[in-house]
């Protein structure tokens, strides 16, 4: 007959099945030991948990431009709502940016729940305080655009979002995982639309390539420079799992030969894939412009900016009247 | 829970006078289904939660029921205590009845050289 | 099935089919509409969860436009997105009511409530219709309808008992649409022969009394002012201002590049 007590006896507080970083009990420092233990080991950290202030800043500044991003991202495809060629078109771009509102949603209550209110994060946004993603700061020119923002741009999204299914914050890595479903549905809307233009006549298919020329910079900026392992502290909290050149790896690996197969023109001559590695190699991507536009001196920061604020403005009322958020001064 | 004080108004949460709360929302994939908590809206009232809900959980057709509840009337058990207490309970899992010795002594007394098939 | 609708169709003497044609127009027209000024809070709504609702909204309609112009195009043998594109503005046969641009959101507000209710008297008369695959339509389309409405009259009361400035943007919006708020009812031609053949059950005279009868409750009890007849009742589907003008001319950009194309 086993002995009850033989098998799991009853042990001393410390040495109890509760996290530890939730031990009140417990000095700082030995939170903060614990707690990096329990996530650099693979484990999650919930909304209620203690966290130290170097893992709660770095969660929500990560989830606050990712919201923001997708919120200000609504606005360069949003013009061509009222443009698309046909009913089924104005039906998948609606609620392609329809979809786009929704995350910013979801992330928005992410960030709201680790303690600050949205009305903070929209101030911030707008008073240029907080950033958002390099692509977003750029003109729609043409249908050509839509159809290549909503495909390359999602997809590079959606490699990185990918990689951030498993976060160590768990309420982040929930949302990633409906988000990623989401997407992809989008890369399709947008892969469809391209190939109807490759797919057409001359000057449907200049559309697309003359898109892509435009938009290929600012692609290969998206994920970032390349940053050490070792120093980026997003990665030592499990915050997300990926460097910025794996992403940027993925994307090409993945897109390139589809964007070949359809015969458009990649507008980079040192563009190749190592055969034996697997590595592309490619043109440096201008980091100066990346750091010029994420500061927002993008050639669309301003205005978007501006349009957000004064939407924001006209419908303050709104806000104000139904659940009582005060009207700025 | 921080390990300091916030520095700034911003991680206070919403003035008092914001009349609007998290509304948790739990959905059913299809018939049968067990309701699973897909997230959360914000919303002044019931009314507009359950139109927020439709919208984030179910305007793709994705879902077949939604529950749409005020996060503060949901109650919480996370000690580990009351769940997940320290004393043995194997008597209460399939795992807690380990047999393979027993069964092979009895096969042994009978002769039984094969499994019988309804043997798991 | 087209041929079963043409079958179908081919039931009506050619008036009649001409009626039940003008019909569908002004339907997908109006739907068309609305749906464009709708879809144009999208990404821009005071709250975001709102912000998705109303775009939700705007699809609808624009999918009850695409069923609609698909009926229209199989009696005319023509393309659901010819039909609804390929056209100057001086065509479009809506109700001067989804004639006013977005404005603010009472306004967005206000004018949705009085056009879905109207529409639901509308929508009323012919789900019985003779003409079977408009029946049919009309049933999922009212389906569809009913959290419009719901979501319409949850915040026309928002708005109506809001003290202050939400209560008199719904008044200014309500004197700006007033005048217009009957031309979902304008008279259409050969509407008789569409009563008589049971395509649809009264005139647009009849419905429009209804209407007026069902929203009188909800009117008094906001304190908001019940419509009254269409200012310029004949025209109620013909005159359009410069805001529509300005859609049309972004709603056709892209297409007008080659109309033949296939994007």
């Amino acid at each position: 007959m086993t002995d009850p007590l033989a098998l799991d006896p009853v042990l001393p507080p410390s040495e109890r099945s509760r996290l530890a970083h939730n031990d009140e009990a417990l000095s700082h420092g030995e939170r903060y030991a614990a707690f990096e233990a329990h996530v650099t080991g693979g484990g999650k950290v919930e909304a209620g948990d203690w966290m130290p202030d170097e893992y709660r800043t770095g969660v929500l500044r990560f989830v606050e431009m990712h919201a923001n991003s997708e919120l200000m991202g609504v606005l360069p495809e949003r013009e061509w709502i009222l443009r698309a060629p046909t009913l089924r078109r104005k039906l998948a771009l609606t609620a392609k940016v329809q979809d786009e509102v929704g995350h910013a949603q979801l992330l928005y209550r992410v960030a709201e729940d680790l303690g600050k209110p949205r009305e903070h994060m929209l101030d911030d946004l707008l008073a240029g305080k907080t950033k958002f993603h390099n692509v977003f700061h750029y003109p729609t020119r043409t249908w050509g655009d839509v159809g290549i923002i909503a495909w390359l741009v999602d997809a590079a999204a959606i490699v990185a979002q990918q990689a951030l299914r498993d976060s160590s914050y768990a309420p982040y890595a929930r949302t990633m995982r409906k988000i990623c479903w989401e997407e992809s549905v989008h890369i399709m809307h947008g892969r469809d639309v391209v190939l109807t233009l490759v797919n057409g006549t001359p000057a449907q298919s200049e559309l697309a390539q003359e898109a892509l020329d435009r938009w290929w910079g600012p692609l290969m900026q998206m994920h970032g420079p390349r940053t050490p392992r070792d120093k980026d502290r997003d990665l030592h909290w499990r915050i997300k799992a990926k460097s910025s050149e794996e992403l940027r790896q993925e994307f090409l690996s993945i897109y390139v030969p589809r964007l070949r197969e359809i015969g458009l023109r990649i507008p980079d001559p040192d563009l190749r894939r190592d055969e034996a590695t697997g590595v592309w190699s490619y043109a440096e991507p201008d980091w100066d412009e990346l750091r010029t536009v994420v500061t927002n001196h993008g050639p669309m920061s301003q205005e978007r900016l501006a349009f957000r604020r004064l939407n924001r403005d006209q419908s303050a009322w709104v806000r104000h009247a139904v659940l009582g958020v005060p009207i700025a001064a | 829970m921080t390990d300091e004080a916030p520095e700034s108004a911003s991680v206070d949460g919403p003035p008092a006078t914001v009349r609007q709360e998290p509304w948790e929302v739990f959905r059913q994939e299809k018939e049968g289904d067990p309701m699973t908590h897909g997230g959360s809206v914000m919303a002044p009232d019931a009314e507009l939660a359950m139109h927020y809900a439709r919208e984030l959980y179910g305007r793709r057709q994705e879902s077949s029921r939604l529950w749409v509840v005020r996060r503060a009337d949901i109650g919480v058990l996370e000690d580990p205590d009351l769940l997940q207490p320290p004393l043995d309970r194997s008597f209460k899992k399939p795992g807690g009845y380990v047999m393979r010795d027993k069964l092979a002594d009895a096969r042994a007394r009978t002769g039984a050289t094969k499994k019988v098939a309804s043997d798991r | 099935m087209t041929t079963t609708r043409l079958g179908l169709a081919a039931a009506f003497p050619p008036d009649t089919l001409h009626a039940l044609e003008g019909l569908l127009g002004a339907m997908a027209d109006d739907e068309l509409v609305l749906g464009y000024w709708d879809s144009e809070w999208t990404g821009i709504a005071p709250m975001l969860e709102e912000d998705v609702a109303m775009s939700s909204l705007a699809q609808d309609e624009i999918g009850h436009a695409r069923a609609l112009y698909a009926l229209l195009g199989e009696l005319r043998d023509e393309d659901p997105d010819h039909l609804a594109y390929d056209r100057d503005v001086a065509d479009l046969r809506h109700a001067r009511l989804l004639d006013h641009p977005r404005t603010d959101w009472a306004f967005s507000i206000a004018r949705r409530w009085l056009y879905d209710e109207a529409d639901a008297v509308r929508l009323e008369a012919l789900a019985g219709s003779a003409f079977s695959p408009l029946a049919e339509l009309v049933g999922k389309i009212r389906r569809e309808e009913v959290y419009h409405r719901l979501h319409a009259t949850a915040w026309l009361r928002r708005l109506a008992d809001a003290d202050g400035e939400p209560r008199e943007r719904l008044l200014a919006a309500w004197r700006t649409l007033l005048p217009d708020a009957a031309t979902v009812f304008t008279p259409l031609d050969g509407e008789q022969r569409l009563v008589a053949a049971g395509v649809i059950a009264a005139t647009n005279g009849e419905l429009e009394t209804r209407w007026r009868q069902d929203i009188g409750g909800t009117c008094r009890e906001l304190g908001l002012a019940v419509p009254g007849p269409a200012a310029d009742p004949m025209h109620g589907r013909t005159t359009h201002g410069e805001a529509v003008a300005w859609l049309w001319g972004e709603a056709t950009m892209v297409r007008r590049l080659d109309p033949e194309a296939t994007w």
